[in-house]
């Protein structure tokens, strides 16, 4: 019972800890939310579309250099 | 220690050999910087997608499937070794850094030369041992077929790759462009893996026939040409072995998962002594660590299944071997995938139906990844060198106190949130991570993560940049 007790504690105070992190954190609200997804969406497809089209590119390319190898 | 010996001075003879990127000497403006970081990515694209001269074939099971994406590796390619070699480097020095086994003065000028020196040495040799271990290793064919001309060539490209990669890092490191090479690198290739899925063109023949690859592209294709537009339309979202709409949608919920978590923050109150107690804020983030759990719990997994796999190939009967991990070839992609032992039980269940069939192995999957994530996080900021103490010095240093705390108790007020936050975040991101991969994200809980914490990183540098740069030139 003491070894399950020096497991569940630590955890206990932990998840303590936690609840109050939380709590005490400040939360996004949806006007912020919003401008942050937008933002990080449109640098997600950005990103994604430019390695996109690299790829794309290079498909034709890569066929003919191998193909000759 | 004054005159003692020390290990950075072993660096100091191979410092004139290093290749290295001349310091900015003026300061960039923003709009070249925003062209030094597009022509560094497109030089890592090109290279992602250059076919590696006189290999035989790339047809072995691939040891290291599973992380490429984050890896940002490309099988086949020059670009197979990807940021392996500098990302390990880095951590390598973070932690002989971290637990005090090189010792480092931060103030001394020479010591940082050193310490750079000493991490992009040790970048190159284990691009060299990389691109060997990998060449004798079969992965290209076995040496015998290769010849030993080709199998030199093939370490020789795989090494100035790594060269480059070291290289354009360095360049935007050094403020030549925003943000990291690592980071860019990897963030783009988990978004051109995620959007690869979602709109490829190429067909793969399964069970029904051709079929485009991508999810939309076939969501499309399958409603045009299917008289059935129900079954079309289930076909589309439930298809399995390829990207499908669900998954596609899983993508995006976890995706908006990610950004409103990266927003919780604790915020301290911060006073300047000087400057007329100019007032501030010392924001304490959930995701104190940010992505670096799940770094290095890739790190860990991909050495994890290098080591098993390749034992298995040799020692398939021993039943250590076998405990470690058994591996059995998939009959679609043909990549190895673990069937057994501890290689099995640390992979994601590839979907519900294969969480009830074993929830044992869901339970202790998901056990691993808290513990995993929460005791790296926690490591992380002590090695890191930003813990509660560190984080108290640095404030110290900047002449920054908290008000209604005296100076001494700021250690302390500091232990209330930074350890709680590094580790309860740390579980965050596993949670994330495994809720990702149980609803079969595209591009794995761990890669999108990793994609959505670079990107929010790049905008807050943006907007610093920006800041900075509005009194000069408007962009």
């Amino acid at each position: 019972m003491d070894a399950i007790d020096s497991v569940v504690d630590p955890l206990r105070e932990f998840a303590k800890d936690s609840v109050r992190l939380v709590k005490r954190c400040h939360k996004p609200d949806r006007k912020e939310f919003s401008k942050v997804a937008l933002r990080t969406a449109i640098g997600f497809v950005v990103m994604g579309f430019v390695g996109f089209f690299v790829k794309l590119i290079f498909i034709p390319i890569n066929n003919i250099i191998v193909g000759s190898g | 220690m004054a005159g003692g010996f020390r290990v950075l001075h072993l660096v100091r003879p191979f410092l004139a050999f290093l290749p290295e990127v001349q310091s900015a000497d003026r300061k960039i403006p923003f709009r070249e910087k925003v062209i030094y970081t597009v022509i560094s990515l497109f030089i890592f694209l090109v290279c992602s997608q250059l076919p590696l001269y006189g290999i035989h074939s790339t047809t072995g099971a691939d040891p290291f499937y599973w992380m490429r994406v984050i890896l940002a590796s490309n099988r086949g390619t020059v670009m197979e070794l990807g940021i392996t070699p500098i990302v390990t480097s880095g951590m390598v020095m973070q932690l002989l850094v971290g637990s005090k086994i090189i010792e480092v003065d931060n103030s001394v000028r020479e010591d940082r030369a050193l310490l750079n020196g000493a991490q992009k040495l040790l970048g190159i040799l284990i691009a060299i041992g990389e691109a060997v271990a990998y060449v004798l290793s079969g992965m290209y064919g076995s040496v015998s077929q290769l010849g030993t001309g080709n199998a030199i060539l093939i370490i020789l490209q795989l090494f100035f790759a790594g060269i480059i990669v070291i290289c354009l890092d360095e360049l935007l490191q050094k403020g030549y462009g925003l943000g990291s090479g690592i980071s860019l690198f990897i963030a783009t290739n988990i978004c051109e893996n995620i959007i690869w899925k979602a709109f490829s063109p190429t067909t793969i023949n399964s069970g029904r026939g051709a079929e485009f690859e991508g999810a939309v592209i076939a969501l499309f294709h399958l409603l045009i040409t299917r008289t059935d537009k129900v079954r079309a339309l289930r076909e589309a979202f439930y298809r399995q072995n390829l990207p499908n709409v669900t998954n596609l949608l899983a993508t995006v919920l976890v995706f908006l998962i990610v950004i409103y978590f990266q927003g919780f923050r604790v915020v301290l109150p911060v006073r300047s002594k000087n400057a007329r107690g100019q007032q501030g804020s010392y924001p304490i983030k959930l995701f104190y660590t940010s992505n670096m759990p799940i770094i290095l719990h890739s790190a860990l997994i991909t050495n994890l299944y290098f080591i098993s796999q390749l034992l298995y190939r040799r020692y398939s009967g021993n039943f250590l071997v076998n405990l470690i991990g058994k591996w059995k070839e998939s009959e679609y992609s043909g990549h190895s995938v673990p069937v057994g032992g501890l290689a099995y039980y640390v992979t994601a269940p590839s979907s519900l139906a294969d969480v009830l069939a074993n929830p044992f192995h869901a339970l202790f999957y998901v056990v691993f990844m808290l513990s995993a994530c929460a005791l790296f996080s926690k490591t992380w900021i002590e090695v890191s060198g930003s813990s509660a103490k560190d984080v108290a010095k640095q404030l110290k240093e900047q002449q920054m106190v908290m008000p209604g705390h005296r100076e001494s108790n700021l250690q302390k007020e500091l232990n209330r949130y930074i350890p709680t936050a590094a580790a309860f975040g740390g579980v965050c991101i596993g949670a994330l991570t495994v809720l990702a991969d149980f609803m079969g994200a595209i591009g794995s809980g761990t890669g999108i993560l990793l994609a959505v914490t670079i990107i929010y990183q790049y905008f807050e540098t943006f907007e610093k940049e920006r800041a900075t740069e509005l009194g000069f030139f408007g962009f």
